[in-house]
C-alpha cells in the first residue's frame, strides 16, 4: 500500500468554519428561506458537514432543517471492479422526500461519481422537486457531467494528490488539506 | 448494539462460499449483523431495490423442495440487482441421470458467480464448491448437516430483540438429530456467547450431544427454564413411522410447545421456529400466533441476512 | 529361472530381523541367507541397508471382476499389489457375479495368473450367490482353490447359515471370515455413531453394530468347534470380545485395516466430509483406533489387511452421502503404516507389523500356503524390499490401479516398497530404481 503523506494545509480550523458558514447562507439564499428543504450529507463526512450546516441555519433562520444521512455504498459503479466489499452505512431519512428541495453535501468533488451514485440512491428513495449540491472542496476532474451549486472553495490539484477535509467530530480537527502518495 | 460494532472495528471480511459457519468470529457475526440492518433498511424503501449485484448471476439451485428457502434467497438476490435463475432438480443425483461435477461444470460454463444450494446430501455444498473454480456457493441446506443461512437469521432475529446475546440462554426443542438447522443455530448461538440447552425425545438426540458444546434435558420444561429464546423444531411425521417416537400426540404432551410450558422460560422470551410449523405438534397455535412469537420476523430476517450475505461474499471482482 | 543375490540387506524373515545380510535364491525358491554370500553368475541386488522382507499378504482386497472391471479388475489390481510391495492377495468374492461356485474360483486364479503381477488367491461365498439361503459347494470350491469363505460386504445373513457353515468348514476347510456387522443397526449409516454423527447428522453406524456380529461368531465357534475369522475389525468391543475368546482357547482370529489404524473419524469431519473418507466399517473414534493398536501389541489382531476397495472416480466422486463405501489403499498403505507408526507409535516395533503382513496372515491361509510370509531355505522366493528413508508423495494419478482417489493424496509419506518380487521374479520396481 501506498504511504500517504501531507503535503499543504488548505483550510485551517477557522477558514473551514468560514467556508460551512457561507455555504449555510447560500442554501439559505438559494431556497429562498427555510421552507421544503432537506439537507442530505453523504456518508461519512458529509453527514457531519450537513448536521453542522442544518445548526447554523437553525441559528440564523431560528428554524431546524430536517437533515439526512445517506450511504451510497449499495450504488457504487465499481462494485464489480473491488476485491473487497466496502462497508454498508445508515441511510435514514428524516422525512418523506418527495417534493422537497433537497442539498446534498459531501466534503470533496472529485471524478463526480460519488454524487452519480447518491443521485440514484435519491431517486429510489421519493421523487424531489429539485436536487442541489453542495461541497466543501471541488478538486476537479470530472468524469461525469456533474457540477456543484455551491462550492467552498475550488482547488486545481494533481490525480496523485489526495484532498482530506477533516472534521472534528471524526478526525478530532477541522481543517483541509492536500496529501500525496508516496509510492 | 452499535457500541459492540464500534468495540470490533473493522473486520476485513474473509469467507466467500458459505458451507457453515464452524470458522465464524463473534467479531464476524455482529459485523454481520450490522450489515444486516442495513439491508432490511432498503426492505421499507418505496423502490425495494438497490444495484449493488448488477451483472452478478445467481443460480438457485434445489434439490429438494424448499418454497420458503428459494424465495427469501430469490428476494434478496432481486433486491440487490442480480440476475436470478431456479433451478430445480428433483431426487437425488442418480435419479437425474447427471452427476454433480456435470452440473457444476455446467453452472461454470453458463457463467454463474453465486450458487445457491439446497441438496439432500451432507457435503453436497462443500463438495460443490470444491468444483468451482470462480462462482461461489451459498449452502441453503445440505442433508442433515447445516442451513447456515437459517442460523444467521435467527441470530439477527434474537440480536434485535436482545442486543448483546452473551450469557443468553436459548433452548433447543425436537427432532435435534435430523435438524440441519440445529446444527448451524448450535453453532451460531454458542459464537455469539449463548447457553444452549436442548431437549426432546432421546431417540431423536444426536448420541454425545456434548460434542456439540450443549446440554441435553429430556424435560422440556428444565430445558426451558429461564430460557430467553424458545426454540421450536420442526417434526417430520415420517420419523414416527422410523419409530423414532410412539406418537404424535405424545410428542405433542411432552415436548409440543404450549403457553403451559411458555411460562417456565424467562418473562419476554422469544418463541422461534424455522417454518413451517406444525400446528398442533411441536408447536400449539396460541404460541405460533402468540405475542412471544417471533416467526413472522424470522422470516423478514430471512430476507435482509441473505441480502448481507449475499452481497459480502457475492460481490466484487472474481 | 536365474539366480538373484541379495546383497547388504537387513532381512525380516518373517518373525524377526536376522543377523545374516545376503540372501540367495534360485528358482523361485530361497537358498538361503547368509553373510558375505557370493555366487557366480547371479544377478546381483545391492541393499545399502534396505530392508528385505518377505512379500507382503493382503487376506482382504476387492478387485471388481467379474462385472465392473471399470472400477477395478485382476490385471490392475494384481499389478496395484505388487505396486504397494505385495506378493499374496485374496480376492473378495462379492463380484457380479459372486464367487459361489467353483468356475468362478477357477475364473479368479487364471486371469488373476495372467497380470503376471502379485498372486492372486480367490475368497469364495459362504452362500450360493451370495444371497444368505444355502450354502456353497465349498468343498469342491476349496479344491478348486479358495483360501476363504466370505459372504463379506455383508454378515452372513442368519446366524443358522453361519451356524451350519461353521460346522460344515470345521478345521479341514478353508476358514469363514465373516463381515461383522448386525444389519438392522446399519441400516442408511454412514459414518460412525459418535463424534462425527453428531456434527454432521448423517446416520451413525454404532461400534455396538460390530460387536454384536462378533458375539455372534464367537458363540457359534464355542457351539460348533469350528473356526472363524472376523475381517476388518474397528472397534474396541470387537477387539475386547475377540480377546476374551482367544484367552478361553477358542480358534478366533481377525485383521483390522491400514486405514482403521491411522485414521479416525476426525478425518471425515476435517475433511468436510469429503467421500474419500467414506468407508465401512467407519472410521472410528480415537478411543477405538487406540483399542486396536493395544490389539495388535497384545496379539489379539493376527493381521493388517487393506480392505482395497477401489472405485472409479465417477462413482466415488460424489458429495458424501451419494458416494459408495470404500477406500483404495493397495499401493499406499504400506508406507501409511509405517509413516505413521513412526509419527505416533515409535515403540511398537517394525518387526511386529511386518509379521501382520507376512507369516501371520499366511497362517491363516489353507495348509497349502502356510509356508508363504517367510525367508527360510526352500521358501518361495516372494520379496519385497523397503526403503525406510524413502519419502514421496502419494499421487493417486499414477496408480497401476483404476481407483483415482484416496485419504492420503498429496500427503508426503516416509518408508516406502521399492521392488517386489514373486517366485524370484522381479514384478515391480520404483521408477526412481531404474
Amino acid at each position: 500500500m501506498a504511504e500517504l503523506r501531507e503535503k499543504t494545509q488548505l483550510m485551517n480550523s477557522q477558514d473551514l468554519n468560514r467556508v460551512i458558514r457561507r455555504i449555510a447562507h447560500e442554501m439559505v439564499e438559494c431556497n429562498k428561506g427555510t421552507d421544503n428543504m432537506i439537507l442530505v450529507g453523504i456518508h461519512r463526512r458529509g453527514v457531519y458537514i450537513a448536521r453542522r450546516l442544518q445548526k447554523l441555519i437553525e441559528e440564523a433562520e431560528g428554524t431546524k432543517v430536517p437533515c439526512g444521512e445517506l450511504d451510497i455504498t449499495l450504488y457504487r459503479d465499481d462494485l464489480t471492479t473491488l476485491s473487497e466489499q466496502p462497508i454498508v452505512h445508515s441511510t435514514r431519512m428524516p422525512a418523506d422526500i418527495s417534493g422537497k428541495h433537497i442539498f446534498l453535501v459531501d466534503d470533496v468533488l472529485f471524478t463526480g461519481r460519488t454524487v452519480r451514485a447518491a443521485l440514484e440512491a435519491l431517486v429510489d428513495l421519493g421523487r424531489p422537486q429539485i436536487v442541489q449540491l453542495a461541497v466543501i472542496i471541488d478538486r476537479g476532474h470530472r468524469e461525469l457531467p456533474i457540477h456543484a451549486d455551491i462550492c467552498g472553495k475550488k482547488t486545481p490539484t494533481s490525480r496523485s494528490e489526495v484532498v482530506e477535509v477533516r472534521v472534528d467530530e471524526l478526525d478530532g480537527k477541522d481543517e483541509v488539506v492536500i496529501c500525496e502518495c508516496d509510492a | 448494539m452499535s457500541a459492540t460494532l464500534n468495540e470490533i472495528g473493522q473486520v476485513t471480511w474473509r469467507h466467500r462460499s458459505v458451507i457453515d459457519l464452524d470458522n465464524w468470529t463473534r467479531e464476524e457475526f455482529y459485523f454481520f449483523l450490522d450489515q444486516s440492518r442495513h439491508m432490511e433498511n432498503v426492505m421499507d424503501r418505496p423502490v425495494k431495490k438497490v444495484p449493488a449485484l448488477r451483472g452478478k448471476m445467481c443460480v438457485n439451485l434445489f434439490f429438494e423442495n424448499s418454497t420458503r428457502t428459494r424465495v427469501s434467497f430469490e428476494l434478496a438476490e432481486k433486491m440487490l440487482s442480480a440476475d436470478v435463475v431456479n433451478w430445480s432438480v428433483s431426487g437425488s443425483s442418480a435419479a437425474k441421470g447427471e452427476t454433480m461435477r456435470d452440473t457444476a461444470w455446467t453452472l461454470e460454463a453458463m457463467g454463474a458467480d453465486i450458487v445457491v444450494m439446497r441438496h439432500g446430501a451432507v457435503g453436497a455444498a462443500q463438495y460443490l464448491a470444491s468444483k468451482l473454480k470462480r462462482g461461489i456457493v451459498l449452502n441453503a441446506g445440505d442433508g442433515t448437516h447445516a442451513h447456515p443461512t437459517q442460523a444467521l437469521l435467527d441470530v439477527y432475529t434474537a440480536w434485535k430483540h436482545f442486543g448483546d446475546l452473551t450469557g443468553r440462554k436459548i433452548a433447543l426443542v425436537g427432532d435435534v438429530l435430523h435438524s440441519r438447522v440445529a446444527r448451524s443455530d448450535v453453532i451460531a448461538f454458542r459464537t455469539m456467547g449463548c447457553e444452549v440447552v436442548l431437549s426432546g425425545p432421546p431417540t431423536m438426540m444426536p448420541r454425545e450431544a456434548e460434542t456439540l458444546g450443549v446440554n441435553y434435558e429430556r424435560d422440556p420444561r428444565k430445558a426451558v427454564a429461564g430460557a430467553d429464546m424458545v426454540y421450536l423444531l420442526r417434526i417430520q411425521r415420517e420419523r414416527q413411522q422410523d419409530g423414532l417416537f410412539p406418537s404424535v400426540d405424545e410428542y405433542h404432551r411432552w415436548w409440543g410447545a404450549d403457553e403451559e410450558l411458555m411460562k417456565y422460560a424467562s418473562p419476554g422470551a422469544l418463541a422461534m421456529h424455522p417454518g413451517p410449523i406444525n400446528r398442533g405438534v411441536e408447536i400449539a397455535s396460541e404460541v405460533a400466533d402468540g405475542h412471544q412469537s417471533v416467526i413472522l420476523e424470522q422470516v423478514r430476517s430471512g430476507v435482509a441476512t441473505r441480502m448481507a450475505l449475499l452481497y459480502l461474499c457475492g460481490g466484487g471482482a472474481r | 529361472m536365474g539366480k538373484l543375490l541379495f546383497k547388504g540387506f537387513k532381512i525380516f524373515n518373517g518373525t524377526e530381523f536376522i543377523k545374516d545380510d545376503c540372501l540367495l535364491a534360485e528358482d523361485g525358491k530361497i537358498v538361503k541367507t547368509g553373510s558375505g554370500l557370493e555366487c557366480g553368475g547371479a544377478e546381483i541386488i545391492e541393499g545399502d541397508g534396505r530392508l528385505i522382507v518377505p512379500g507382503f499378504i493382503d487376506l482382504h482386497a476387492h478387485f471388481r471382476d467379474p462385472g465392473q472391471e471399470w472400477n477395478e479388475d485382476l490385471k490392475s489390481g494384481a499389478m496395484a499389489g505388487a505396486a504397494g510391495g505385495f506378493t499374496t492377495l485374496v480376492a473378495m468374492p462379492n463380484t457380479k457375479p459372486a464367487v459361489s461356485e467353483p468356475a468362478l474360483i477357477e475364473y479368479v486364479l487364471s486371469h488373476g495368473a495372467a497380470a503376471k503381477a502379485a498372486r492372486i488367491l480367490p475368497a469364495g461365498c459362504v452362500s450360493k450367490k451370495r444371497e444368505g439361503k444355502e450354502m456353497c459347494e465349498m468343498e469342491k470350491m476349496a479344491e478348486a482353490g479358495a483360501v476363504f469363505f466370505t459372504d463379506d460386504g455383508a454378515p452372513v445373513a442368519t446366524s443358522q447359515l453361519l451356524r451350519l457353515a461353521l460346522l460344515y468348514t470345521g478345521k479341514v476347510l478353508p476358514r469363514v471370515m465373516e463381515h461383522p456387522e448386525e444389519i438392522s443397526l446399519f441400516q442408511g449409516g454412514q459414518v460412525h455413531e459418535g463424534r462425527v454423527s453428531a456434527l454432521s447428522g448423517l446416520k451413525g453406524i454404532p461400534g455396538a453394530s460390530e460387536e454384536i456380529d462378533v458375539a455372534r461368531g464367537i458363540a457359534l465357534v464355542r457351539d460348533t468347534g469350528g473356526r472363524i475369522h472376523f475381517t476388518h475389525i474397528s472397534s474396541a468391543g470387537a477387539v475386547e470380545l475377540i480377546r476374551n475368546a482367544k484367552r478361553a482357547g477358542l480358534d478366533v482370529s481377525c485383521d483390522t485395516t491400514f486405514h482403521h489404524l491411522t485414521l479416525n473419524e476426525n478425518a471425515v469431519i476435517n475433511s468436510g466430509y469429503n467421500s474419500r473418507f467414506k468407508v465401512n466399517p467407519p472410521l472410528r473414534s480415537v478411543e477405538d483406533q487406540r483399542a486396536l493398536w493395544e490389539g495388535l501389541k497384545d496379539g489379539t489382531i493376527d493381521a493388517i489387511v487393506t480392505d482395497h476397495a477401489p472405485w472409479h472416480m465417477d462413482e466415488k466422486d460424489e458429495p458424501f452421502q451419494e458416494a459408495p463405501f470404500g477406500i483404495a489403499s493397495l499401493e499406499c498403505a504400506v508406507a501409511v503404516l509405517l509413516d505413521y507408526r513412526a509419527r505416533n507409535y515409535p515403540e511398537v516395533p517394525l518387526e511386529l507389523l511386518f509379521t501382520k503382513m507376512t507369516s501371520a496372515p499366511a497362517s491363516l491361509l489353507p495348509e497349502k500356503w502356510n509356508a508363504l510370509g517367510r525367508i527360510e531355505e526352500g521358501a518361495v522366493a516372494d520379496l519385497t524390499v523397503i526403503d525406510e528413508s524413502r519419502t514421496r508423495i502419494v499421487d493417486c494419478q499414477t496408480w497401476k490401479s483404476k481407483a483415482r482417489c484416496c485419504p492420503w493424496e498429496g500427503i508426503a509419506l516416509t518408508g516406502w516398497p521399492v521392488m517386489t518380487f514373486v517366485e524370484g521374479r522381479m514384478i515391480w520396481q520404483d521408477s526412481e530404481e531404474l
